[in-house]
């Protein structure tokens, strides 16, 4: 079968952030980007069904400026067949409908039987492209799997994640689209070799006409009026001081607050 | 005034609190507006009647054997006519496993995006002005969304307390408009993640480890201030997504919720996930680099600075202090 990944090129979590001078979004110059965490594990999941011989074809989709073609090589370097890339100037401040609707342009006719993404995108939060995409095409759809399998050609089994350590287990129509989770598998790194197979694979670069989309089917209605640091609500008391000294004041915080000790 | 349509989480035996908190928070936005709650599935007519109590003016009960479990295809299909029938202005849903596969798959429907984890919502003149939180809980996103009807949010567990004393109001049942056999995603079981009977959610100390300790060797320095306060290791979603530690040790919204009377948290940043899963620890020690974690705005003592150096001061502290 033919599967594909929907990744997001993002800013490395680990970061120090700091707001643009607008104060609607973090400042994004340097700032190093990586393959959302959650689509790496998306893809894994793919490249495994591929190494099974079940995936006979693995695309790496992503939508984003100029810059986010990094993710694709990544995902290609790492075992994706070929990637797709949306680029236009019109999806800038693009919301999760806008993205949804573009990927569902450009893969409409491409036959794939198994989407996956990442059940969220570390920077924006939003959780919903995958379910926008699966929405838009009609396609049975679950989110926060930790666990894929196929029960025959044309039913997915999925172990979706859910809270106080449960886990649904749910059989899936294919084609279908799953968002998983992190920690599913241990996602595999890029080889030398893979870096320099990637360079070979193809990479088609899409752009709203190439999709049969005009600016105005791709207007956001989302949009961020601002973001800021959280609130400082109840707030810790700081120690400071040298290890030893910070170790004693909390020893005896312990000790009066907790009757520990 | 605006009219707010909540679905209502349950298990089959019991309502899920973020059912009241829903209807908490509906009651804010409908400013006047008539709240009402859909609740799908099978021989839950008791969970409708209790729901009726708590602040729905109506509980529109959906039933029928496709919706006799939770799946998304069986809850969307029954859902979609009852949307177009009640023609609501706001649709919250929980921002739970289950609403993070039904609201982008009812937003799709409507032509327009969700607002996700939401922990206020204003409306203004058909526009929804929502509150939320963005980079895992570093930063507060206030967002807006216009031309949506209705506009659907999901709604993060704790953004409201439930309604009191609220006026009794009816059920209504109603077929479900999705026959069993049509089902595209089918109930399988609901099983319990792997376990070695380690149960955190009796420990009176806990001691976590999170990202911010960078390799699995690196653990020992949390382990030996655990042991050296008598308490159980825990873990961030991180540590055992790497493998670090077994599954059961993450405390957190998918793995065990904790309220030791000591919770010590060593390289964990706070993302919301965790919060929820220890923010009722009776006394919360925090030590971090990053001076803006916000696993500061939870704890009742903070330290700024390098775990490596202090966790093994204060290990070295605690052990004196029992002689």
């Amino acid at each position: 079968m033919k599967c594909l990944v929907l990744v997001k090129h993002v800013p490395d979590s680990n970061s120090v952030f700091r707001l643009d001078s607008a104060g609607t979004w973090v400042d994004e110059t340097n700032l190093s980007f990586t393959v959302n965490d959650f689509d790496r594990y998306a893809l894994e999941e793919l490249l495994k069904l591929k190494d099974a011989g079940t995936a006979q074809e693995v695309v790496a989709l992503t939508v984003g400026p100029a810059d986010a073609a990094a993710a694709l090589r990544t995902c290609l370097a790492t075992g994706a067949d070929r990637a797709i890339h949306i680029k236009d100037e019109a999806l800038a401040g693009s919301d999760p409908f806008v993205v949804a609707r573009a990927i569902h342009a450009a893969i409409a006719s491409e036959g794939f039987t198994l989407i996956l993404g990442g059940l969220q995108a570390e920077d924006d939060n939003h959780t919903q492209v995958g379910g926008l995409v699966a929405g838009l095409l009609d396609w049975p759809f679950a989110s926060a799997a930790v666990g894929l399998s196929l029960v025959d050609a044309s039913t997915l089994r999925v172990d979706r994640e859910l809270e106080n350590n449960e886990i649904q287990v749910v059989d899936l129509t294919l084609p279908a689209v799953v968002t998983v989770q992190t920690g599913m598998n241990t996602p595999r790194y890029a080889s030398l070799k893979g870096i320099m197979a990637a360079k070979k694979k193809p990479v088609a670069t899409l752009a709203l006409p190439d999709l049969g989309l005009a600016p105005k089917d791709v207007e956001a209605k989302l949009r961020t009026v601002s973001l800021a640091p959280p609130p400082k609500g109840k707030s810790a008391e700081i120690l400071t001081g040298s290890p030893d000294e910070v170790a004693k004041a909390l020893v005896s915080r312990i000790r009066e607050k907790t009757g520990v000790l | 005034m605006a009219k707010v349509l909540i679905l209502a989480e349950h298990d089959g035996k019991n309502l899920k609190e973020i059912s009241f908190e829903l209807l908490g928070i509906a009651h804010k936005v409908a400013s006047g507006g008539p709240v009402k709650a859909v609740l799908l599935g099978e021989g839950v007519s008791e969970l409708a009647s209790k729901l009726a109590q708590r602040g729905a003016s109506e509980v529109i009960h959906v039933e029928g054997p496709a919706v006799r479990h939770y799946t998304a295809d069986g809850y969307r299909r029954a859902l979609i006519p009852v949307l177009a029938d009640e023609s609501p202005d706001v649709v919250l849903i929980g921002h739970t496993p289950n609403g993070w596969d039904l609201a982008p798959l009812l937003a799709a429907r409507f032509g327009a995006p969700a607002a996700t984890g939401c922990s206020k919502i204003v409306l203004d003149n058909g526009k929804g002005r929502f509150t939320r939180k963005a980079f895992n809980g570093k930063f507060v996103h206030e967002i807006e969304i216009q031309s949506a009807r209705p506009l659907i949010a999901t709604v993060e567990k704790g953004a409201s307390t439930p309604v009191e004393g609220a006026a009794p109001g009816t059920v209504r049942s109603v077929a479900a408009s999705v026959a069993e056999g049509d089902l595209r995603t089918r109930h399988v079981d609901i099983k319990k993640a792997e376990a070695s009977g380690l149960d955190l959610s009796q420990a009176s100390i806990i001691v976590s480890a999170g990202r911010g300790i960078g390799a699995p060797e690196k653990l020992d320095v949390v382990r030996a201030l655990a042991e050296a306060l008598g308490g159980q290791l825990g873990a961030s979603r991180a540590v055992t997504d790497a493998g670090w530690l077994p599954h059961e040790h993450q405390i957190g919204s998918s793995g065990v919720s904790v309220s030791p009377k000591l919770y010590v948290a060593c390289g964990i940043s706070g993302a919301i996930q965790h919060v929820v899963g220890m923010k009722s620890s009776s006394y919360i020690v925090a030590i971090n680099k990053d001076a803006d974690a916000p696993i500061f705005g939870v704890a009742d003592v903070g330290v700024v600075g390098d775990l490596f150096e202090i966790v093994p001061a204060l290990t070295k502290a605690v052990e004196e202090a029992k002689h």
